[in-house]
């Protein structure tokens, strides 16, 4: 069945990101200097990490609450390995992405062999990790950041793409590859679409959550490390924040929260359409006392605008059909 | 899973007259409702040995006026769990309502019952325009009310300048600091009337039941007459009632109207709010609530939280403690489960 | 356990002849807002003092996360648990007022540490950095390096801490004496990933129009500094605050003008010694010296000064010295013993 252009998940934000480019370019020129274009895309590897570790967990109609936890916890395993323990920063890299791995695979294993729901355990080993962090750094930051670390946080390496996308990149390839060619892809979205219908279909339920919650840890915890590149510290705040963030992105992307249907494409630019409005905030100076309205009325808008195209692509098929 | 389920069918509360008075006491044993009084009885000893000091008359003063507000916080979530959907801006609508409750006292000198309805009202409103937008956009109401959230809190924030309102009447915040038998907060008993109304409004009155039917199954429920969309906003219109009941009860508690009582955007209330009714037992799909459950379940927390600082584990180690007690509850209250029905259908 | 006293009574003899021996059951609980390194100086406050004072103890609680809910939930237990005097740093200048009351109609003596609350409230006083005061002075700080008709910007914290409106007051009250020109207010970012977007966006687009940069919280101020670090941009002159790491070295590396220290140590160290005296029957004196801010009548400072490249080096030393200035005044000034 193929379908048309814009009856594709992604078309909606896509439309957003290029009437808002336009737009933002067109009244303020320095909003496409390659300076900002890095600084923007910075910002959007990054936060597509964080987006990704949730929409993978959203695939299989459950949540994580703890990305922010994992990825914060890695982020100062990652500092603290390299600063206390003077480790070369890729082993402590490695070490760090393990860490988030194990500690999405104890979530995966917990939510499938008790059946409680994923909301409460992540819920619950949020307090527990994000209270590891705490009780490991105390709220001090680590400080002694490589400066090869340093640099491939905040460096290009052909002018104006940062280091920083080539990891976000290749793992939006990776992730729609699995997600829409291979049989594992499948199964995370069989289960998040009918979990009953996807076992009685011979899939392993239990094997498929682990595997989403291991994979959801391991890319919090990228998102963790590249963050300790960007800051140039080891910050145990990194990640408190993450939670909205992680959900906004894939719901405007089109992610069915109830399951069975994310889009890589469209949450990549669920991300880039919450960067954007983040600058636009602050070249129009806004009245700080008016951002949080003035970006709740943009995601507002930006939904508003697919739902549109929903509805009328509906009323469209509607008509054809009578 | 398969837990899930029976506890669903074990909880209900239709427990019809002709089953056996076994499967009766079964059931009881089996509902959530009971796991969670098991629960915080069993912390509860816990926690008085290890520190004496937990069963103090202070002590237990000041977890039922913690608990009141985050059970009421709990149930504002829940109304629009049922529905199957999200209320994200609980935290900002309690604010906003509160602190229009607290304009109307300094600024308009109105008296404090008409402040608190006009409060109240404010949070009504919130709560409806959320239902309306979801109803008509038809989006998810974790979108609608994540950017509702912003709006509210920045409107808010913009309008008061982060100011607070500290004229108000000493009658009401007397009765926030008022020790009942000296143990118990009046807060707390706000709470048990609200949940008794809202027990009724769910159990015994049609638009309750229309509510419940709505969130079950959408739309067999517009196919058996009722008006979904209408269920949904009022459901809506409800929380936002609720929370603006939790925002004053926090103006009562400390004396003045302030914009950082839920945290930056009322985030902080989204924790309580969640974990109250998940724990009580109400399905994140909707269609089912236990206000029972969700009562105790935010008792429980707020219990938890309390019993953990009294017991002075390493200053920064409380959030890990209080992390890993939840999920020895939600397992034990597995095991119990599992346990009973082993031992007793077999 | 006697032997230890004496020691100690010795030591306290050396620092301050005039001290009389305290009361030992005082259980001094020092409360911050929320985990943040600017308090981490008050742990070893408190046990310096505790140990030099004969205290019972003076122990530092953290809430696990910045919020008043839960800073209030901690505070009911250490009453719970028997403390008997308290030093907290206000989770809202406002809201916190009740539950100060409370514990000081315990019979605690409370202190506001680091930030002030509003008045009436029942604590004995503040003792902390004026926040607009300590803006207003940075800000002129900057001015004096750029001139009148300069073009600022400012970064700051979370709109929902009334004090962030009394730093974007100062900073705008200062720059228009000097002549200058606010241009953009930047909100809201306490946490480092806003933060360092919203910085760098601003710098990309703006870094040509603004001469000058002035933070009024942690995290902007640590951000800003590698920002400015990174572009390599000495020609916008920036003044921070507080002393984290990379501000410090951003100011001896020329990037940064200077920064704004407060002093969290000396903070806690008099408060736990004063929170000590007070139980053991001292009283303030009737026409103590408090100055005026925004928010109390009942005001300490404790001390706020501007850190240039020079002074970098020896910050420590500086602020021990207004610690130690306080300190041995404050008895006679402050208290009726």
């Amino acid at each position: 069945m193929s379908r048309r252009i814009w009856e594709n998940d992604w078309f909606g934000p896509l439309l957003v990101v290029v009437v808002a480019v336009a737009i933002v370019g067109a009244l303020n020129p320095s909003f496409l200097s390659p300076f900002n274009i890095q600084i923007l895309l910075l910002a959007i590897s990054v936060n597509a990490m964080i987006a990704f570790s949730q929409m993978i967990i959203i695939a299989i109609g459950q949540m994580n609450l703890s990305v922010g936890a994992i990825g914060g916890l890695a982020a100062i395993a990652f500092g603290g390995m390299m600063e206390v323990w003077g480790i070369p920063w890729p082993i402590a890299a490695f070490l760090a992405l393990a860490l988030g791995l194990v500690a999405g695979l104890a979530n995966g294993v917990l939510v499938a062999f008790t059946g409680i729901s994923a909301f409460v355990i992540t819920l619950a080993t949020l307090s527990a990790y994000k209270g590891v962090n705490l009780g490991i750094t105390e709220a001090q930051p680590f400080y002694e950041i490589p400066a090869t670390v340093k640099a491939l946080g905040n460096e290009t390496f052909l002018h104006p793409l940062p280091w920083l996308i080539i990891p976000c990149v290749v793992v939006a390839l990776l992730l729609w590859y699995l997600l829409n060619r291979l049989p594992l892809g499948r199964s995370i979205l069989a289960v998040g679409g009918n979990e009953h219908a996807a076992e009685l279909s011979g899939i392993s339920v239990r094997g498929i959550v682990i595997t989403a919650h291991a994979v959801s840890g391991l890319l919090a915890a990228l998102a963790g490390i590249m963050l300790v590149g960007r800051l140039q510290l080891g910050q145990p705040t990194i990640g408190d924040d993450w939670l909205i963030l992680s959900f906004a992105a894939p719901v405007i992307g089109g992610a069915i929260l109830s399951g069975g249907h994310v889009s890589v494409a469209g949450t990549f630019l669920g991300v880039a359409i919450v960067a954007i409005f983040t600058q636009v905030l602050v070249l129009f100076n806004i009245d700080p006392f008016l951002v949080q309205v003035v970006l709740g009325v943009l995601i507002l808008w930006a939904v508003g605008i697919n739902r549109f195209r929903e509805v009328r692509a509906q009323r469209h098929a509607e008509q054809v059909a009578t | 899973m398969t837990d899930i389920r029976q506890e669903r069918s074990g909880a209900i509360g239709h427990v019809e007259q002709r089953q056996s008075s076994r499967l009766t006491l079964l059931r009881l044993l089996l509902s959530n409702e009971f796991g969670l009084l098991v629960l915080i009885v069993l912390f509860a000893l816990i926690f008085s040995t290890v520190s004496p000091a937990f069963l103090s008359k202070f002590s237990l003063y000041a977890l039922g006026r913690t608990a009141a507000v985050n059970i009421m916080i709990g149930f504002s979530m829940m109304v629009v769990i049922l529905t199957g959907g999200l209320n994200l801006s609980v935290g900002a609508i309690g604010v906003s309502a509160a602190m229009f409750g607290g304009l109307l006292m300094e600024a308009f000198g109105l008296p404090w019952p008409l402040a608190i309805a006009g409060g109240l009202a404010m949070g009504a409103a919130l709560g409806a325009l959320n239902g309306v937008i979801i109803v008509r956009s038809g989006l998810h109401s974790f979108i609608i009310t994540l950017a509702t959230m912003s709006i509210f809190f920045g409107v808010m924030i913009f309008l008061t300048r982060a100011e607070s309102y500290r004229d108000i009447s000493p009658v009401f915040t007397g009765f926030g600091r008022m020790k009942l038998f000296a143990i118990v907060s009046p807060l707390l008993i706000v709470s048990v009337l609200v949940a008794v109304l809202l027990s009724v409004l769910f159990r015994y009155t049609a638009l309750g039941r229309e509510m419940l039917a709505t969130g079950a199954n959408e739309r067999a429920a517009e196919l058996s007459g009722i008006r979904v969309n209408r269920m949904i906003t009022y459901c809506h219109m409800l929380s936002g009632i609720l929370a603006g009941v939790a925002g004053v009860m926090l103006v009562s508690r400390t004396g003045a109207a302030i914009p950082s009582m839920a945290g930056q955007l009322g985030q902080d209330w989204l924790l309580p709010a969640f974990l109250g009714p998940v724990l009580g037992g109400t399905l994140l799909t909707g269609g089912r609530v236990s206000v029972l459950g969700t009562f105790l379940g935010s008792f429980l927390v707020t219990m938890l939280t309390t019993g953990l600082l009294l017991m002075q584990v390493g200053a920064f180690w409380v959030q890990t403690y209080l992390g890993l007690l939840l999920l020895l509850a939600v397992l034990l209250d597995l095991f119990r489960r599992s346990y009973l029905t082993r031992r007793k259908l077999i | 356990m006697q032997f230890k006293r004496l020691i100690s009574a010795l030591l306290a003899l050396t620092a301050v002849p005039t001290l009389a021996l305290a009361d030992s059951s005082s259980r001094v609980a020092l409360v911050p807002g929320g985990p943040h390194p600017y308090f981490a100086a008050w742990e070893q406050a408190g046990a310096d003092a505790a140990k030099k004072f004969g205290l019972g103890s003076a122990d530092y609680k953290v809430p696990q996360k910045w919020e008043l809910g839960l800073q209030n939930q901690m505070l009911e237990s250490l009453v719970t648990l028997g403390y008997n005097a308290f030093l907290i740093f206000p989770g809202d200048p406002v809201g916190t007022v009740a539950i100060a009351d409370e514990l000081a109609d315990t019979g605690a003596p409370v202190i506001a540490l680091a930030g002030c609350l509003k008045d009436p409230s029942k604590a004995v006083f503040c003792m902390g950095t004026d926040t607009g005061n300590s803006a207003y002075l940075g800000t002129k700080e900057l001015l004096k390096e750029l001139g009148s008709g300069a073009k600022i910007a400012h970064f700051t914290g979370f709109l929902v801490d009334p004090n962030t409106q009394l730093r974007i007051d100062a900073v705008n009250k200062a720059a228009a004496e000097g002549g200058a020109e606010v241009i953009q207010v930047i909100a809201d970012i306490d946490a480092p990933e806003p933060a360092e977007e919203k910085i760098n966006a601003y710098l990309a687009a703006h870094a040509k129009d603004v001469d000058g940069i002035i933070t009024t919280a942690w995290v902007p101020a640590v951000v800003a500094s590698s920002a400015l670090r990174k572009i390599g941009d000495k020609r916008i002159k920036m003044v921070g605050i507080d002393h984290d790491e990379v501000v410090l070295k951003a100011i001896k590396d020329g990037f940064v003008h200077g920064t704004m220290l407060q002093n969290p140590y000396g903070q806690g160290y008099i408060g736990s010694y004063v929170a000590d005296r007070l139980r053991s029957g001292c009283k303030v004196k009737a026409d103590a010296p408090f100055k005026s801010n925004a928010l109390t009548d009942k005001f300490i400072d404790s001390g706020t000064v501007f850190a240039g490249v020079n002074d970098v080096e020896n910050y420590v030393g500086s602020m021990q010295s207004i610690t130690n200035t306080l300190f041995e005044g404050f008895e006679s000034t402050y208290l009726d013993c």
